[in-house]
């Protein structure tokens, strides 16, 4: 897929100097130039071939596709991410304008009876085709099609594959985007949600529990036989995160276990060039921060920030952590205005990319503010990423 | 992958709702009493709106899970049951969302534009 990009040319008599890329010259009409009088507006078109594509990389437990956070983070691009038009009406894969997301369990090796047969999980490496997805990932990097695998969840089969085209990013998400080596070195970012499993235990109960046939034991069943293969195969991706969102009970509630209120922290990795991490009043040092007194009133339990630099698997990194609810608009605003590095294109960006998408879950709560964060800050990424390789081609047609 | 908090959806549309698949999430005589916060009145108001056919597979797969596991809770095979369960239940509640957006007059009338009920004018 090749990246264009437009430029005003003084003149027609004038050619633009980027000779080995194609060209395509717009000339609009005398009528259109009445705001720019005495100018020439003539637009060039060129297109560079050699473009590639920001591949960004989320590990999440257990099921794939329209999850909230791939709705955020598509949301911030512009655009609503839908399955694929005509295709498999069961494919997992979501395509917007800017931004396609594939479901890493499209590369299951073993289907389900597969795994049955051989007794083991979808989370084991065994059932999965890294070889398959780090070619198909190679692939869409460089900007070719390819052909991929479906995973059908209803039947448990593995569908013929769908055609994807190569994005401007490309999005996988599944539960092993970072455990081979050789697509972890593709990613140019990689994000964790790491749940810990009180938050977790609740979140799944109330999904679960209005299901025929389940009940509390067997849920608890179900977390506990799964956990062994979690703990050994999908947690220790997270030391390779460039940022973790851990989502933990509240500290504010004494004895709470419903998993309503939650402690979210975004641990955001030092020293990467194109990401910059959020920060509250002072890079560096480390702040604890109530912002419910005298100019914001908040209603029970309120919120709570803190901000500071710690180490994580032995990586330099910055925590930001809230702990607590926002209850109103007013709430949202006053924290953004004082939170720094935001990326964000106008005052207020946070808040209206929360609010557009109130409906979704977490949207009172850190993971949904964090959630949202890290959207703009991938954009930002992805803008810089665009603009060096823009300046790199730039260089290599002048010499 | 962020779970839904408050999944649970409630009568209270602003327009009549066509109500698909109520049953009694506590009819089941084996049920546990569940944590205080789901047992409110409120949770009681749920138009479960699960596709049967994926709710009778999560059903059945729990039942296969749990005689797998009478024998050797530890062997790959219970381990495996147990996965096939939480991927199943993943599927249901994705499809529960997809429905929720779903107005049962609309998808009637995309079929039946003719009938009285689905009649627009312009004026």
């Amino acid at each position: 897929m090749a990246i264009c990009t437009v430029h005003t040319t003084p003149s027609l008599s004038m050619p633009n100097t980027h000779l080995n890329q194609r060209q395509v010259i717009f000339f609009t009409s005398a009528r259109k130039n009445q705001f720019f009088r005495g100018q020439n507006r003539a637009f060039t078109v060129s297109c560079s071939a050699d473009a590639k594509t920001v591949v960004i990389g989320l590990a999440a437990d257990s099921g794939c596709g329209k999850s909230t956070f791939m709705r955020r983070l598509t949301s911030v691009f512009g655009g609503a991410a839908e399955p694929p038009k005509g295709g498999n009406p069961d494919s997992n894969t979501l395509i917007s304008d800017t931004t396609t997301v594939i479901c890493l369990d499209d590369y299951h090796s073993l289907d389900r009876t597969g795994r049955k047969e051989k007794g083991v999980t979808a989370l084991d490496p065994k059932a999965n085709d890294f070889d398959l997805m780090y070619e198909q990932v190679k692939a869409l990097k460089e900007g070719k099609a390819v052909d991929k695998p479906i995973y059908n969840h209803v039947t448990g089969l593995l569908d013929p594959p769908e055609v994807i085209q190569p994005p401007k990013i490309l999005v996988i998400e599944g539960l092993h985007p970072m455990f081979d080596e050789r697509v972890r070195d593709l990613l140019d970012f990689s994000i964790y949600l790491d749940i810990s499993n009180e938050v977790k235990f609740a979140w799944k109960i109330q999904r679960d529990m209005a299901e025929r046939g389940h009940s509390l034991e067997s849920i608890k069943a179900s977390i506990e036989a799964r956990k062994p293969d979690f703990d050994s195969f999908i947690d220790p991706q997270k030391k390779y995160a460039d940022a973790v969102i851990e989502v933990l009970p509240t500290q504010l509630i004494p004895g709470d276990n419903e998993g309503k209120v939650l402690r979210v922290r975004l641990i955001q990795k030092e020293g990467l060039k194109h990401f910059s991490p959020v920060y509250l009043f002072d890079e560096g040092s480390t702040i604890s921060w109530i912002p419910c007194g005298r100019k914001l009133t908040c209603s029970y339990p309120g919120i709570k920030f803190t901000y500071g630099p710690e180490t994580y698997f032995s990586n330099e990194v910055s925590v930001l952590e809230m702990d607590g609810q926002f209850d109103r608009l007013d709430e949202l605003i006053y924290v953004e205005s004082h939170l720094s590095n935001l990326s964000s294109k106008f005052y207020g960006e946070v808040t209206q990319q929360m609010l557009k998408h109130s409906d979704f879950p977490g949207s009172n709560n850190g993971t949904g503010l964090f959630q949202t964060i890290i959207g703009l800050k991938i954009r930002d990424l992805y803008e810089q990423i665009v603009a060096e390789r823009a300046a790199a081609t730039a260089q290599a047609a002048k010499v | 992958m962020a779970a839904s908090l408050s999944s649970m959806t409630t009568l209270s549309a602003p327009r009549p709702v066509r109500l698909l698949n109520i049953s009694n999430p506590y009819s089941s005589p084996s049920h546990v009493r569940l944590l205080p916060c789901t047992a409110s009145r409120y949770t009681r108001l749920v138009v479960r709106s699960t596709p049967s056919e994926i709710a009778n597979k999560v059903s059945e797969s729990i039942k296969n899970a749990e005689e797998t596991c009478a024998d050797d809770p530890k062997a790959g095979e219970c381990v495996a049951a147990w996965d096939e369960v939480e991927e199943l239940s993943a599927a249901a509640s994705h499809a529960r969302d997809k429905n929720k957006g779903k107005d049962p007059l609309e998808e009637y009338c995309k079929d039946n534009p003719e009938t009285d009920e689905c009649r627009t004018y312009e004026d």
